[in-house]
């Protein structure tokens, strides 16, 4: 009955104008109103904003009204050393991430998933989210303690067991900010990322365990080609989205990990688009000039995002769109 | 022996698999990768409690692990008596109170709405949510955007800017699209509104989802230090994040002098007491800021793995 209604009502309904059903349904689009407003004034009006990096911005000038001045900004960003500092180090540091970073959420949860014990199990799992709900102050904070050259526990150990002979200066040193940057991104996050596997694996079926075990499979083999296979879609996928943020490196973690750039040896190897971004433009009043450098960065990053799931859809891979 | 019958009753109906060379470091590999995983999330966290609930002196001596060697509560006490602690602590609260109540409200009406297929305008509102997630004006523009808006030094500038996530979005439109439209069309033949149906019905019915979107909205206000950064200068409106900055700064600083050999009189006796006490007042602010979440998180965990599993099934 309410079924046919419904049928019954539809036809008349798609003839109307946008605005005459909106009006209908009214209550509908009051729900849909504050939240589309919201978008509109804080996503749009600052891509609107982007026409800056073309123009000569000057503090008092109503933006994207300022004198234009064709790639201007774009030659001086080109030209500019401390910009390639930055690009280098915010591939280095994506790309770490990309591969190593990506990678171990993966194997942590593929070995979690051959752990027989439910109990070890779940509180494994339940401590390793833990770091995610902590802010990058804090986690700064204590890796800063866990890494110190005055009693952390990393270097402790490390000269505990003879590797070094004295302790290694984690945070003063610039030439360890790069692994600094992954190990500490992976110490956060490796349990969170690990549960969108996780769950891709609960959805395996058991009797191909056993059918494997029937057939002599080692335990290896039944973790590359039952477990990996089944959560391959899942893994491009989300390698996919990763590939779109190449270029943005986490700016609290930078920020935090190197006390608000406070140190010049460590700039020189932590430097990136982000806080340059944030430094050449809110510091140093380059507005324009930074505007164009985060512009570099969007466009990049959209065509990486593009790239790669042109690329998995060619290969006949699950792609995003 | 016993444990040998015991597992042989469990799984009376499995023949013994034989263990291969490789199947032996396939196991090892696990306990080392568990292991390591447990003990290097645990300890940084274990230690700091220690260090805060020891001695500030004694801490000094070093060698604290995960156990306090002298315990004492006057680490706590002590960030207690510090006003900038309450009051940072009252605007953390508050922005992530309201800013999730907030958050749950604008961005839950939008993801019911645009989950009924009979809304006009779906595919233009779709697409307008869709394009921020890969293309965004960035900092410099949003910057001025939120100077414009007079919202710098304001309260704000924490809630309003966070109203509405797409990410969020994309996971409620999920999850009230898998409820059954049957609820939705009995409630329309007795006469009741979208907005009543969402309250009434679905709201009531959606709480993994709400549980998981309150937790993401909810740690983001709790541990968000960037807008405080950018748009934030009045010292009275800075959450525990930006002071826990303060004082790690602070610490440093005081280190730096000691470091440097400075004499006590330069330094100032002030600065002084500070140097021997820093690192377990640190740790105590730390652990205080932490723990609301800390408490929070395992309850939701089921609740947030589900909400995850809905996001990866639509991708």
């Amino acid at each position: 009955m309410k079924k046919a209604e419904a049928v019954a009502t539809m036809p008349s309904t798609k003839k109307k104008g946008f605005f005459r059903r909106a009006v209908e349904q009214w209550d509908l689009q009051v729900m849909v109103l504050p939240g589309i407003l919201l978008l509109l004034v804080f996503s749009y009006l600052p891509m609107y904003g982007l026409i800056m990096s073309f123009q000569e911005f000057r503090i008092g000038d109503f933006p994207g009204m300022s004198e234009w001045v064709g790639f201007k900004q774009f030659e001086s960003l080109f030209s500019d050393p401390n910009f390639f500092r930055t690009l280098r180090n915010t591939l280095v540091i994506s790309l770490l991430k990309l591969t190593i970073g990506f990678v171990c959420p993966i194997v942590f949860a593929v070995f979690l998933n051959e752990l027989r014990n439910q109990g070890i199990k779940k509180t494994v799992q339940t401590i390793s989210y833990l770091p995610h709900f902590i802010s990058w102050t804090v986690c700064a904070l204590l890796m800063m303690d866990f890494l110190s050259i005055d009693g952390g526990a990393v270097n402790e150990f490390l000269m505990w067991t003879g590797l070094v002979d004295k302790p290694i200066e984690f945070f003063q040193d610039g030439k360890y900010f790069w692994g600094l940057a992954l190990f500490t991104d992976i110490w956060k996050e490796l349990g969170w990322n690990s549960i969108i596997y996780i769950s891709a694996m609960a959805g395996v079926d058991a009797e191909m365990y056993e059918a494997a075990d029937i057939d002599g499979a080692t335990r290896a083999q039944k973790m590359w080609h039952i477990t990996v296979k089944a959560i391959k879609p899942t893994i491009v996928l989300l390698f996919i989205m990763n590939v779109g943020g190449v270029l943005n490196a986490n700016f609290d973690q930078i920020m935090m990990l190197t006390k608000n750039m406070g140190n010049a040896t460590l700039t020189e190897y932590a430097d990136v688009i982000d806080t340059f971004v944030y430094r050449m433009g809110i510091s140093m009043g380059r507005f324009s000039f930074a505007t164009a450098a985060g512009l570099f960065k969007a466009v990049i990053n959209f065509a990486l995002l593009l790239g790669a799931n042109w690329v998995a859809g060619k290969a006949g891979e699950t792609a995003l769109f | 022996m016993a444990n040998a019958t015991k597992a042989a009753r469990q799984r009376p109906h499995r023949m013994k698999v034989k263990m291969t060379v490789s199947d032996y470091v396939i196991v090892i590999l696990m306990a080392v990768i568990m292991l390591v995983v447990f003990v290097a999330t645990l300890y940084p966290f274990l230690n700091s409690l220690a260090i805060s609930l020891n001695y500030a002196d004694d801490t000094m001596l070093g060698g604290i692990t995960i156990y306090p060697r002298k315990f004492t509560l006057d680490n706590y006490k002590n960030i207690f008596t510090k006003e900038t602690i309450w009051k940072a602590y009252g605007i953390t609260f508050a922005r992530t109170i309201i800013g999730t109540i907030g958050g749950l409200l604008i961005t839950g009406s939008l993801s019911f709405a645009l989950s009924r297929k009979n809304l006009a305008g779906r595919g233009v509102y779709t697409m307008l949510c869709l394009i921020p997630m890969y293309f965004a004006g960035g900092l410099i523009p949003s910057y001025f955007l939120i100077r414009t808006l007079g919202l710098t030094n304001t309260f704000w500038v924490y809630i309003i800017p966070n109203l509405v996530n797409v990410w969020n979005m994309i996971l409620m439109r999920s999850y009230f699209q898998s409820v059954p439209e049957a609820l939705e069309e009995s409630a329309r033949i007795d006469g009741a509104n979208y907005l009543t149906i969402f309250w009434k019905i679905y709201w009531p019915v959606s709480t993994p989802i709400i549980a998981t979107i309150a937790l993401y909205f909810g740690v983001f206000h709790w541990n968000d230090w960037y807008t405080t950064f950018v748009y934030i200068t009045d010292s009275d409106l800075k959450p525990m994040t930006s002071v826990l900055l303060s004082i790690i700064n602070e610490a440093s600083f005081a280190e730096r002098m000691a470091a440097q050999g400075a004499d006590a009189a330069v330094i100032g006796q002030a600065a002084q007491g500070k140097a021997v006490n820093v690192r377990s007042i640190t740790m105590a602010t730390m652990i205080t800021s932490i723990v609301p979440i800390v408490a929070i998180y395992p309850f939701l965990q089921r609740y947030f793995i589900k909400g995850i599993m809905i996001g990866s099934i639509k991708g």
